[in-house]
């Protein structure tokens, strides 16, 4: 039974006096006045800097206990300290999106009566992967003990690890194929899985039975529950050092602190005003095994933001006009869009460490009910939720860099994140043992450019700041392939004066397996779903897979005859059809095929990222560099950026100054000749808009979000001057 | 409280800050004087004299024109009202063909024209692409940003814009 707390409320009580409390004064928690910082500033900001060390080296001892190298060597871990009503205090670095995302999980638990049952006690530890509870999508699964002090509930020490595999219908963690909840895999509803500090044995069992490889989930269960005690530990003694009324209070102010940051670093370096952008995300799976015929095989889905920033230092984010959720994967809920926005923030924004819950407060997230941004059926997947959240926050970064732009602050502009395609198998492993993995070399694709300098090459992702791409060795001793090549996909990064980052190609041998199930998520198909600010083009984030089955790669081997390691440049043969036989396969989309076994070849294309600025500014030296290097092809050079290279004695790219000069004043005057005022375009293509002369699936596009917005209804129906509802949803009820 | 000289605000825009002093920028406290800086930068750069109020691309500027506050390129050409979306009175390229869309993706698979196509809005007078859109065909122009210039000039900057 919980004891009481410091305020002899009850937990649940004490949570919605808090929101009353924020609602009435503004403030979290009623905290008008930051009354501890200003008797003793230096004591405040010690203390906090020392809760975030508990949460820093919590993580770094617990990543040690994983056998997951997603965790051990990428990082994919947070740990944070929460108030007792599950508000973040201090977090550690890692996949920040989840700091929010256990509030959300601890805040569940005390609405919904925990204190009664299954009761809420010292040593208790509880365990959530629900998304609609709290979190992304299945495979972060979270962990939380509360904190007590002499019988006192004084917080909750929080961890979540992003499990390797989740036991859904298809292996990994990202699990594509799943179209209902029931189909994502192993749950964990807000569970309490253990007592006295020890995961109880049943659920453990569970897991094993459950799951394709349960090592991983077990053993980042006890990774969680040890820095949890480690971080519990940490606070129950810092408690006994400056009193428990201090820690009560202090803990709040520091929420209370991050929010007035947050407000006042907006109102620093961005201008108030209305910002608008939109991507978009293509799906392709017609025909294609293991797809329910549940909704359309085959969509579009726009994705437009509007985000307002009032003088008051609030940002408000607003995504009417989106589409509605579907029979795929990729749905999100509040709780997913919260963590997006929070990982934004604190990478974008909060960048002095010092970063809690408060930031997230000073924000404001619109999340048109039934969209697949807030679905309004609790049954739809959200095992890779990331494929939409991530070209929907690429999209928030380039507002944000937009603001940063106006402000002066150019340093901090930042074109931002593209989606990261993820690979995830399973079957039979080079051992001879079942198996299933996420692989997840892609957190480190390319980043956007900046507004000063080109985005960083293979070091990127929106959803871990830290990005590791793992060592090869670590991988190939984790499933049954090997690398035959790992490199730079040339032009990969958007052009611009600025070019975005470059992503990276991984080939593999299959090798000591006859069962390899491959599947790969959160890639879009026939769009892109990133954009370039400025000037700067999008990356081209629309690859198709190529594989090899049944190669001859070991008689090649055997003759000593030269391989294939990359796909090449040629858009139209790839290397791997020049110089392997076999059965050749190119896959649109998500990659859902029959087992692989040893011998096929298989190779997996990441993202770069957008560009800044007009290619014709693009400095020729560096690009002479880039060709040099393998960013940028020769003949990229020459037609997009204008930039004229010739070879020096040793046969290396130099640009020709003087001849770029003549070619970029050409390929301007071409450009305006090609040109036409953008109301003669509009004139011209009412004509297309009024006949909905568009395919299919972008048809459905507009009529979906049509029946769900009146704003979009109106915005297209004013552009176009056309009756949009009459256009595309003819005979429907007004 | 940090503070940069103009050169050096000005060798930061232009991307010629070496990395070492850009990085220490990007990790120090930020400069507060930092907005009118960057303003005066930009008025050295392009060639005519109305005051920049606002820079809202990387050669688009907010000024004041008389009596009106317009969007000007970096050449001296005039959008029109700042409240309109400027896009609308540019020179568009919409590359919506395979042919058009390999300009620029000379090497990796493309989008489909169909679902997709890149819209390119152009400096009539100069040539230059101040901002390129990728929409589905059909998708409205976006208006990306509409500034509260007077609520920033007055509660940001402490400077009121004169009516």
């Amino acid at each position: 039974m919980l004891d009481k707390p410091a305020s002899a409320l009850r937990l649940r009580e004490r949570l919605l006096d808090s929101e009353r409390l924020m609602e009435e004064t503004g403030c979290y928690d009623g905290i008008t006045e930051l009354s501890l910082r200003n008797q003793d500033p230096l004591k405040f900001e010690t203390l906090h800097t020392k809760l975030r060390a508990y949460c820093v080296s919590a993580r770094e001892m617990a990543r040690r206990i994983s056998a997951s190298p997603g965790v051990r060597e990428v990082g994919e871990m947070v740990v944070a300290i929460y108030t007792p009503e599950g508000d973040a205090i201090a977090l550690s670095n890692g996949i920040m999106v989840h700091v929010h995302t256990m509030s959300r999980f601890i805040k569940w638990m005390i609405k919904n009566g925990y204190e009664d049952n299954p009761r809420i006690r010292e040593g208790d530890i509880f365990a959530n992967n629900d998304a609609f509870i709290g979190t992304v999508q299945v495979p972060d699964v979270m962990d939380v003990v509360p904190i007590f002090h002499e019988g006192t509930l004084v917080g909750w020490a929080g961890a979540v690890c992003h499990e390797l595999e989740a036991g859904g219908i298809t292996p990994g963690g990202d699990v594509c194929l799943a179209q209902e909840r029931f189909t994502e895999g192993l749950f964990v509803c807000a569970e309490k899985i253990g007592e006295n500090d020890e995961i109880r044995r049943d659920y453990v069992i569970r897991c094993e039975r459950n799951l394709r490889m349960p090592i991983y989930w077990v053993l980042d269960e006890k990774a969680k529950v040890a820095s949890c005690i480690d971080m519990r530990e940490s606070v129950k003694q810092l408690i006994s050092e400056i009193g428990l009324d201090y820690w009560m209070k202090v803990s709040k102010e520091f929420i209370e602190e991050g929010r007035r940051a947050q407000l006042a670093r907006t109102r620093q370096l961005t201008v108030p005003g209305i910002y608008r952008g939109h991507t978009f995300y293509g799906h392709v799976t017609a025909g294609k095994p293991g797809f329910q015929p549940l909704g359309d095989p085959d969509w579009l889905y726009n994705i437009p933001i509007e985000m307002e920033i009032g003088t008051d230092g609030k940002i408000t984010m607003d995504f009417e006009g989106t589409q509605p959720w579907g029979y795929h994967s990729m749905n999100c809920t509040p709780a997913g869009m919260d963590g997006g926005m929070f990982v934004t923030l604190t990478q974008h924004m909060n960048f002095e460490g010092l970063v809690n819950d408060g930031a997230w407060m000073a924000t404001e997230l619109k999340l048109p009910h039934g969209t697949w941004t807030n679905p309004d059926n609790e049954m739809v997947a959200t095992a890779t939720s990331w494929a939409l959240l991530l070209p929907a926050y690429g999209v928030f970064q380039r507002l944000l860099s937009r603001s940063f732009v106006a402000r002066g602050y150019v340093e901090e502009a930042f074109v931002g994140q593209v989606n990261s395609p993820m690979i995830e198998m399973g079957g039979e492993s080079q051992y001879g043992t079942p198996f299933g993995m996420a692989h997840f070399e892609c957190a480190a694709a390319g980043s956007g450019a900046l507004a000063i300098k080109d985005g960083l090459d293979t070091a990127y992702v929106g959803w871990n700041p830290e990005s590791d791409m793992g060592n090869i060795e670590v991988w190939e001793q984790s499933m049954p392939m090997v690398y035959i090549g790992r490199s730079i996909v040339p032009n990969s990064g958007g052009a611009g004066k600025y070019r975005g980052g470059c992503s990276f190609v991984s080939t593999w041998l299959i090798n000591k397996t006859s069962h390899l199930r491959l599947h790969t998520s959160e890639h879009s198909s026939r769009v892109f779903d990133n954009g370039g600010m400025c000037g700067g083009y999008p990356a081209p984030t629309c690859q198709k897979h190529r594989a090899v089955r049944n190669s001859n790669i070991h008689e090649l081997a055997a003759k000593g005859e030269p391989l294939a390691h990359a796909p090449g440049t040629d858009p139209h043969v790839s290397d791997y059809e020049r110089n392997i036989g076999g059965d050749h396969v190119v896959v649109e989309g998500p990659y859902i095929t029959a087992p692989h076994k040893q011998g096929d070849i298989f190779s997996h294309s990441y993202n770069g990222g957008g560009g800044y600025g007009d290619v014709l500014e693009r400095d020729p030296v560096k690009t002479a560099w880039d060709v040099e290097n393998g960013f940028l092809t020769r003949e990229a050079a020459d037609q997009v950026f204008g930039i004229v290279l010739k070879d020096d004695a040793e046969g290396y790219p130099v640009a020709d100054i003087d001849a770029t000069a003549k070619r970029r004043a050409a390929m301007r005057k071409e450009r305006m000749a090609k040109a036409i005022p953008v109301s003669d375009w509009i004139a011209a293509e009412r004509g297309r808009v009024e006949k909905a002369d568009f395919a299919p699936e972008v048809r459905k596009m507009y009529a979906s979000a049509i029946k769900l917005s009146p704003r979009f209804t109106k915005d297209f129906s004013d552009f176009w001057n056309v009756d949009a509802r009459s256009i595309f949803t003819p005979g429907a009820k007004p | 409280m940090t503070s940069y000289s103009k050169e050096i605000i000005r060798d930061l825009a232009s991307g010629q800050l070496p990395w070492p002093q850009t990085r220490r920028i990007m990790s120090a406290y930020k400069d507060d004087d930092r907005f009118f800086k960057m303003v005066a930068v930009h008025q050295d750069r392009v060639p005519w004299k109305d005051p920049i109020l606002l820079p809202v691309s990387d050669h688009l500027f907010i000024c004041q024109s008389g009596d009106e506050r317009i969007t000007r390129c970096e050449c001296g050409h005039s959008f029109g009202d700042y409240r309109k979306n400027w896009k609308l009175k540019a020179a568009i390229h919409v590359r919506n063909t395979e042919e058009s869309l390999r300009e620029i993706y000379p090497n990796s698979d493309l989008p489909d024209p169909e679902w997709m196509e890149i819209r390119e809005f152009i400096c009539p007078e100069c040539g230059t692409l101040h901002e390129v859109e990728a929409a589905a065909p059909g998708y409205p122009i976006v208006h990306d940003f509409e500034p509260d210039l007077e609520g920033f000039y007055r509660d940001w900057l402490g400077k009121p814009l004169q009516p």
